[in-house]
């Protein structure tokens, strides 16, 4: 351990231990997790399906409220006749 | 009074839907069972565990083909001779393409993160699939947003012709052009180092090719009822039974 390396008494960063600039990282390791990639890579999948599923799902809901004008105004017409 | 109804015959075709549809499910719930208990981590470099984005990176693109394939026979059909079935199955095929087409997108960058270290580069092959899938949205949004008139369909045909003669060249440029996408199970590729890892590959295929037949069936079943309706609203309202659209 570098003793040089100012050290605060109660383990906590006083103001002076405050970044003053920022260094690029050379040949540092890569940040993000293989698993929460591959969690999201999953779950965005799945939201994607999911998404499309719903927008079938109105579609369908859309076409039924229509057919059943159609028959409405079927049956008005056969009433009237 | 309500006219009586001829007694309704058993619903086959809802019941192989159903049944479809609870064999995709049994699939996949087996799938991902596999993927997490019995696939071995691999490719080191990129952490080990995101390489099993794989098993279902891969099935979609090739989902994202045969939804393709469906959008070209429809159009090309539909161009050769254009009745509403037609103009269906190539709507619930470039539909379905984007849907797996962003799959692909989506799930790609996030194992390239990892990888390569990026998201995203412009790797032949990432950039001919995001002009397929590209020309596939630009269909739904064109068929979603322009009416449904003769035009429009025959202008959103000739589009699923072109966008499937991308993928080809999609699949291929890997192949001709290099870049960073790895060839593993095709061309020059030395394969998987793990029986596990076919059979999880393999199970991501039939899983995938059941949930693509699943949605050009519902799709393509929407689309042709959607027609049906607007023809019987156009009947009604040229008999003034109806005031609006």
């Amino acid at each position: 351990m570098n003793d040089d390396v100012k050290q605060p008494a109660s383990g906590t960063l006083t103001p002076e231990d405050r970044a003053t600039e920022f260094v690029p990282v050379v040949g540092g390791g890569e940040s993000a997790s293989a698993g929460s990639l591959l969690v999201w890579a999953y779950l965005l999948m799945w939201a994607l399906l999911f998404g499309f599923v719903v927008t079938t799902w109105r579609r369908q809901h859309q076409v039924a409220t229509r057919l059943d004008r159609i028959e409405r105004a079927l049956s008005k017409a056969g009433e009237g006749a | 009074m309500q006219a009586e109804r001829a007694p309704s015959k058993p619903d086959v075709a809802g019941l192989m839907f159903q049944a479809l549809a609870a064999i995709t499910l049994g699939v996949f719930v087996y799938l991902i069972y596999f993927i997490f208990n019995h696939t071995p981590e691999a490719q080191e470099a990129a952490g080990g565990l995101a390489q099993k984005i794989f098993y279902f990176h891969v099935p979609a693109a090739y989902a994202l083909y045969l939804a393709g394939v469906v959008c070209f026979i429809g159009s090309a059909a539909y161009l050769a001779k254009p009745t509403d079935a037609r103009n269906a199955l190539a709507r619930a095929g470039a539909e379905v393409a984007v849907v797996f087409g962003m799959m692909v997108l989506v799930s790609g960058p996030l194992w390239a993160k990892k990888a390569w270290g990026v998201y995203w580069t412009w790797d032949p092959r990432l950039t001919t699939l995001l002009l397929s899938v590209l020309i596939y949205l630009a269909i739904a949004v064109q068929r979603g947003f322009s009416g449904d008139g003769e035009a429009e369909r025959k202008f959103a045909a000739a589009l699923g012709v072109l966008g499937t003669v991308t993928l080809p060249i999609v699949h291929y440029a890997v192949r001709k052009w290099g870049g960073n996408h790895p060839t593993v199970i095709t061309g020059s590729g030395r394969g998987l180092g793990d029986q596990a890892m076919y059979h999880a590959l393999g199970v991501g295929f039939l899983a995938m090719t059941l949930l693509a037949l699943l949605l050009l069936w519902q799709r393509t079943r929407l689309e042709i009822l959607e027609a049906r309706a607007r023809s019987a609203e156009e009947r009604l309202l040229g008999a003034g039974m109806i005031e609006e659209l």
